[in-house]
């Protein structure tokens, strides 16, 4: 196709909105209702996830050493159990002799995958941090914790396999951790991100749908225009562009006038409920969450005005619109 | 698909602008619109089509325009094998024709320039071209002064030579013109076929359809007749019908 032809032809496609202004403002406004939603959902999922980090954060697993204590003292030691001879506990029954081979030990934690800060304790300041919990028939003048490393996870959804991993090296006994709430943050991230998949899958459909009417609608109000282009010889692509001009624009419209309603929606947010959710941790800023939002927009705007678009005219052009005599 | 002149063609021989060999139509549903249909329309001929309704004179006006395909034999039309030819060339033969309707199909919301200046832009011509192109069809059809108008400002006999002129602008070879008379009175009638004529005459060829017999006597071109899908008549004058 010529330049001048593409050139004409987009003029008609912008012309169009305007003849059509009517079912312009309607495909405006429900392809609106379907971008607000989407950028308030990816708004407040953004919100969420940061949450979720800062929950992260305080999600530190403790690993416990293979050392004198924890052979002395086994996980499983209760105050009714019999104590260990000390004398029958030799060198070889465990791992960690000593502070630097603990060291060893957290820095081989270190370099495994997803661990992202591994900070290594005495037994002795283990016990300063159990100073409230001891057990009671532990006398205070003997400790029975074991030297061990204070391990932060990458990302929470890897929890088993990291775990897995860390109970791998030579010199780990034992490993303390709060897993269950691993897995409900694991199990909230993992829910919201389903659910925004689905949110965004159902409001594109729906987009595509509007596009498709609006489309279709304009179609057969220019069914006469139409069959004059087939008559005086138009090929199919001089016949469609217009239309994806058309199709384009409302989705521009839609997604410029979508962003100014998801900042004034946020602001409101901002005052009421994200406060709430957000804890101590900062609520995202919308500068920031602007840009992906209306690039989301106009990909949703772009794609269903082309896809709609395609799809009606050239199922028109295929079934009826060769016949130009098809108008009477 | 377009036929290549062969070399078997005796000195002198034209190769016809129409040619239909052997063409029958029968529509789904079993209607038999064509049967066996031989004819040749050469370059710079004026053809009446008559007939009764259902006489097979839209089908046959169909399948010169690939509206529809021959279901036995084969239709040439300006080099253009319609019978093997693919749906995608099905534009390019169009713009070798000018068709003009019975009932004018003019967009209302375009004035009358932009209804004729349209069916240059569907073939890619530059502005230029389409001011002076337009300009000069407006011209030959009498209504240069009416570049402004609305077609429903227009009477029957103006809209419908708003189409003529939208009709030729692009210089075809073949106007096809579906009862063009039919929605204009039998003063403005003559005038419409006037023009056809003197278009005929710088050596377009014109197919036209119509009912109107003292029009076909009076203009004196060749007329072919169809009945049941059959030709019954092939004049090489008029006045004989």
């Amino acid at each position: 196709m010529k330049a001048r032809s593409i050139k004409y032809l987009t003029g008609e496609g912008i012309k169009n909105v305007w003849v059509n202004r009517l079912m312009s403002i309607a495909s405006v406004g429900v392809l609106m209702a379907c971008m607000v939603l989407i950028g308030i959902a990816v708004i407040i999922g953004q919100n969420v996830n940061r949450a979720m980090v800062g929950l992260e954060k305080q999600n530190v697993v403790m690993v416990y050493f293979n050392d004198y204590n924890s052979v002395m003292y086994p996980i499983d030691f209760d105050a009714d159990d019999e104590m260990i001879d000390p004398s029958t506990i030799t060198d070889d029954m465990y791992v960690v002799h000593n502070d630097e081979e603990g060291k060893a030990v957290a820095e081989k934690i270190e370099k495994l995958d997803n661990i992202a800060e591994v900070e290594y304790f005495t037994k002795e300041e283990d016990m300063q941090r159990f100073e409230d919990k001891k057990i009671s028939n532990i006398t205070d003048d003997v400790n029975f914790c074991s030297c061990g490393a204070k391990v932060t996870l990458k990302d929470l959804s890897r929890f088993d396999e990291t775990i897995e991993g860390i109970e791998k090296v030579e010199g780990v006994y034992h490993i303390s951790s709060s897993d269950e709430t691993a897995e409900i943050i694991s199990a909230i991230k993992d829910g919201l991100g389903t659910a925004g998949i689905w949110i965004i899958a159902i409001l594109l459909i729906i987009s595509l749908v509007i596009v498709c009417n609006t489309i279709r609608v304009t179609m057969y109000n220019r069914k006469l225009e139409i069959s004059i282009m087939k008559a005086v010889g138009a090929t199919d692509a001089f016949v469609r562009l217009p239309f994806v001009v058309e199709g384009i624009l409302l989705g521009l419209i839609s997604a410029i006038l979508s962003e100014v309603v998801v900042y004034f929606c946020y602001r409101v947010m901002l005052e009421t409920f994200i406060p709430s959710i957000m804890g101590a941790t900062m609520p995202v800023s919308f500068a920031s969450a602007a840009l992906p939002i209306f690039g989301l927009f106009v990909a949703i705007g772009v794609v269903s005005g082309v896809i709609g678009s395609v799809i009606m005219i050239s199922k028109y052009l295929r079934r009826e619109g060769s016949e130009f005599k098809a108008y009477n | 698909m377009r036929v290549i002149n062969t070399n078997t063609q005796v000195p002198g021989y034209e190769q016809p602008l129409i040619e239909f060999r052997g063409v029958s139509k029968t529509y789904i549903g079993g209607t038999h619109a064509l049967s066996d249909v031989n004819l040749k329309i050469n370059k710079g001929e004026f053809v009446f089509v008559v007939g009764s309704s259902g006489a097979g004179k839209s089908t046959f006006m169909k399948l010169i325009m690939r509206e529809e395909k021959a279901n036995v034999g084969e239709v040439i039309v300006n080099g253009y094998n319609l019978s093997t030819m693919k749906r995608k060339q099905v534009p390019m033969l169009r713009r070798t024709m000018g068709i003009v309707f019975q009932d004018f199909r003019l967009i209302p919301n375009m004035n009358v320039f932009e209804n004729v200046a349209f069916a240059m832009h569907v073939v890619g011509a530059g502005s230029r071209k389409i001011r002076k192109e337009v300009s000069r069809a407006l011209a030959k059809v009498g209504l240069g002064h009416k570049a402004r108008s609305m077609p429903d400002e227009l009477s029957g006999g103006e809209q419908q030579r708003v189409g003529l002129a939208r009709a030729l602008v692009n210089a075809p070879d073949l106007i096809i013109a579906d009862e063009p008379t039919g929605n204009v009175d039998p003063n403005m009638s003559y005038e419409i076929v006037g023009l056809l004529d003197e278009i005929n005459k710088r050596g377009t060829t014109i197919l036209m359809v119509t009912h109107d017999h003292n029009l076909v006597r009076d203009f004196n071109h060749r007329v072919i007749m169809l009945d049941g899908g059959k030709i019954v008549a092939d004049n090489a004058e008029g006045s004989a019908l």
